[in-house]
């Protein structure tokens, strides 16, 4: 007996594979909810609770907007063999330019369009370096993006720990607060801000079509699935790669952008602007496929798990670690199932 | 129709305001971190042990740039009064107050207020003096080591109150500081600790959320004092005392006011609790009841300073002055002048006391602190 790759999974086995493995989830979480002393139908309902009111969808929305630009990008980096798992630096420089342009540059209509535009491009400059890395010096992506994600935690945390620390925060670790024009627009009183959520959606649509529709994207897709074919087609490989790197880098710095434009209205402390968006968003991009599209869809996904988890730690008051093994198991058994899905056991030698 | 109407209505509403008064608290640590957030939510629980119309949540570890979606939830769930307990929570709370108007709000070691916001604060300023007392006495080196979370006001006063009590027993000696920038964090703090102990400290207090500095200080033989639970049991031969907090004071009586409708969400602006050892709110000691540990009395009993041209034994002068400070009406207050700061600059005139104010926005160091200190005026 042997497991092998399954290039073409039925639609059926699929689904029977998320099935399981969403039950087994469910059943372990019931194990631990009862150890907990909480009634399992009572705690899935209030899991599943932000679906049902438009306060609870609005933290859906807000999980899933930074999910959905990374993602986006990510899925499409993916399928072109880049292996970006420095999101969340990218993400960081993204909110670095952004708080630069907000603070330092002449306020006024145009700031949250410079905000958009220098942390984009300081994403993409994050993500071009570990492209550069490896077009030139052959080094793994894996390890140069994972280990870019230190330093830009470590330039937030020097930034707002030293020259731009706020003149009025009494010694915390964060900027002063953005002027009026660095906040972008929320819907209504939720804390959803929509020109980041419309750029998401763009983003998904655009590199669905880019990949998929032009020659590019075919050329893209060839160097993915076989670099050596890519070579031999004579394709610029090198100039590729640079472009896939800074593409999905962008992406994140713009996901950047907008938790300090949207949320926080100042840089603070790395760990709080964030939550691992850039890292959540990987699953975001693996569970999507390499199709930028479904990422629609899993990002949703997934700030359903996230905000759902919430809900929990506020309806039972229960420990945030408690609340963290149930998001950790629903993810466990979306990763469970896809690998499952992707494979097929061969019963003979 | 309209009666059916008028029914659901007020059926809607009884339950709406039910019988029991819903206070929702959020909380920036985890609960058994065995500090701050461990002590409010000893306060909330022995709160609703006492006041049989009350009914309590929390949510833990809270990041403070994440507390308005927490309170969105929380109003949502029908919470009445919410207690936000970290100082960064701030903006966040005027924001969500002027959300809901009709929801009480309390920030604890806040300093802005609203209609609906009050801000809270049982602190420790009078008992870190005292425990300076027994640091001064107690260390050999003449350098007392201080594990320091923020540059803030609040932790900048405590460190001048210990420092001066340092300094009374022992004008020559030192107090050692080091930021960690975190409120919980006991890598950082173990760190600290040994970076102190590497310079000769010999005698630690600190501001963090864990027992870790009590235990670090503790392998090397140096004594330590427990900060704002019953830190004891961690060292039981180390920890000569230390502060305590008793939060439920202040929530029984914020509580009570609510219900009684002396708070009302219209009427806060003004109200701020910063309440001392007088009200009961905080306690010297290294467990409930045991001021100073009994393994270290002999020793502070044997150390003198001087008061009033008068030797004293320092374990008397820090019963004597506990004594007064418990009282209503203390007669003694660790910052009451003449008080120089470290570069020489006169900051509280001879014969007069801090103002409330003043404490609030201290940002000077005392004589003897040494290390990095941000935020120091020239």
């Amino acid at each position: 007996m042997r497991l092998e790759l399954d290039p073409a999974p039925s639609l059926g086995k699929v689904a029977l594979a998320y099935a399981a493995f969403l039950l087994l989830a469910l059943f372990l979480l019931a194990l631990l909810f009862l150890a907990y002393g909480v009634s399992p139908w009572r705690a899935f309902a209030v899991f599943l609770s932000p679906l049902t009111d438009p306060l609870g969808l609005s933290e859906v929305a807000r999980r899933a907007i930074p999910l959905l630009l990374i993602g986006a990008g990510l899925a499409f980096a993916f399928r072109v063999g880049f292996f970006n798992i420095g999101a969340e630096g990218q993400l960081l420089l993204g909110a670095v330019g952004g708080a630069y342009a907000a603070l330092f540059l002449p306020p006024g209509p145009w700031t949250l369009f410079l905000m958009f535009l220098l942390g984009g491009l300081l994403g993409a400059l994050w993500g071009g370096v570990a492209a550069w890395l490896k077009v030139r010096f052959g080094a793994s992506e894996i390890l140069t993006t994972l280990m870019q994600n230190y330093l830009a935690y470590y330039l937030v945390v020097y930034l707002v720990a030293g020259p731009w620390k706020g003149q009025l925060v009494f010694g915390f670790l964060y900027t002063d607060r953005f002027p009026p024009w660095a906040h972008l627009p929320r819907l209504g009183d939720t804390l959803v801000h929509w020109p980041t959520l419309l750029l998401g959606v763009g983003a998904a649509l655009a590199l669905q079509v880019l990949l998929f529709r032009t020659p590019l994207g075919f050329a893209l897709r060839v160097l993915g699935e076989n670099p050596a074919a890519a070579r031999y087609l004579g394709l610029p490989v090198g100039r590729l790669l640079l472009w896939v790197g800074g593409v999905s880098g962008a992406l994140a710095g713009l996901a950047g952008v907008g938790e300090v434009a949207g949320i926080h209205h100042r840089l603070l402390e790395p760990a709080q602007i964030s939550l691992g968006y850039g890292f959540t968003a990987i699953l975001a991009a693996w569970l999507a496929r390499g199709r930028p599209l479904w990422v629609l869809l899993t990002a949703f996904l997934l700030g359903l798990v996230l905000a759902g988890g919430d809900a929990l730690k506020l309806a039972f008051s229960m420990p945030f670690r408690v609340v963290d093994v149930v998001s950790g198991l629903f993810l466990l058994a979306l990763i469970g199932a896809e690998a499952l899905s992707r494979h097929r056991v061969i019963w003979r030698r | 129709m309209r009666r059916v109407l008028t029914l659901l209505l007020a059926l809607g509403l009884g339950f709406a305001q039910g019988d029991k008064l819903k206070a929702c608290f959020i909380y920036v640590g985890p609960v058994g971190d065995a500090g701050w957030t461990y002590a409010h939510d000893l306060g909330r629980k022995k709160a609703e042990a006492a006041l049989p119309w009350l009914e309590t949540r929390y949510v833990e570890s809270v990041p403070e740039a994440q507390a308005l979606p927490v309170i969105d939830r929380f109003v949502r769930e029908g919470c009445q009064v919410i207690f936000a307990t970290s100082f960064g929570y701030g903006e966040a709370v005027l924001e969500a107050a002027k959300k809901y108007p009709n929801v009480i709000f309390a920030h604890a070691t806040g300093v802005k207020r609203a209609p609906n916001v009050a801000t809270y604060m049982a602190d420790f300023y009078q008992v870190y003096y005292l425990n300076g007392l027994a640091a001064g006495a107690l260390s050999k080196t003449g350098k007392v080591g201080y594990v320091a979370a923020f540059p803030i006001p609040e932790v900048k006063r405590h460190i001048n109150a210990f420092a001066l009590g340092v300094r009374a027993v022992n004008p020559k000696a030192q107090v050692l500081v080091r930021w960690i920038n975190a409120w919980y964090d006991p890598a950082k703090a173990r760190e600290a600790t040994e970076a102190l102990l590497a310079q000769g400290a010999d005698v630690f207090a600190f501001t963090e959320d864990t027992p870790t500095v009590i235990q670090t200080a503790a392998r090397k033989g140096a004594y330590s004092f427990g900060h704002y639970t019953p830190m004891l049991k961690f060292a039981p031969d180390h920890v000569v005392s230390g502060q305590i907090v008793h939060w439920e004071v202040i929530y029984i009586d914020f509580l009570k006011k609510v219900k009684e409708g002396v708070y009302t969400p219209k009427n806060l602006q003004n109200v701020d609790y910063f309440w001392l050892l007088q009200h009961g709110a905080v306690e010297m000691g290294a467990d409930y009841g045991v001021p100073i540990n009994p393994k270290h009395v002999p020793l502070l009993q044997k150390a003198k300073l001087a008061v009033g041209g008068k030797e004293v034994a320092v374990y008397d002068r820090i019963m004597t002055l506990l004594k007064d400070m418990q009282s209503p009406k203390p007669t003694f207050d660790p910052f009451t002048g003449p008080i120089r700061d470290r570069k020489g600059v006169v900051r509280i005139p001879a014969g007069k006391k801090a103002s409330l104010e003043e404490l609030l926005t201290m940002e000077w160091a005392a004589p003897g602190v040494v290390g990095d200190w941000p935020g120091e005026p020239k």
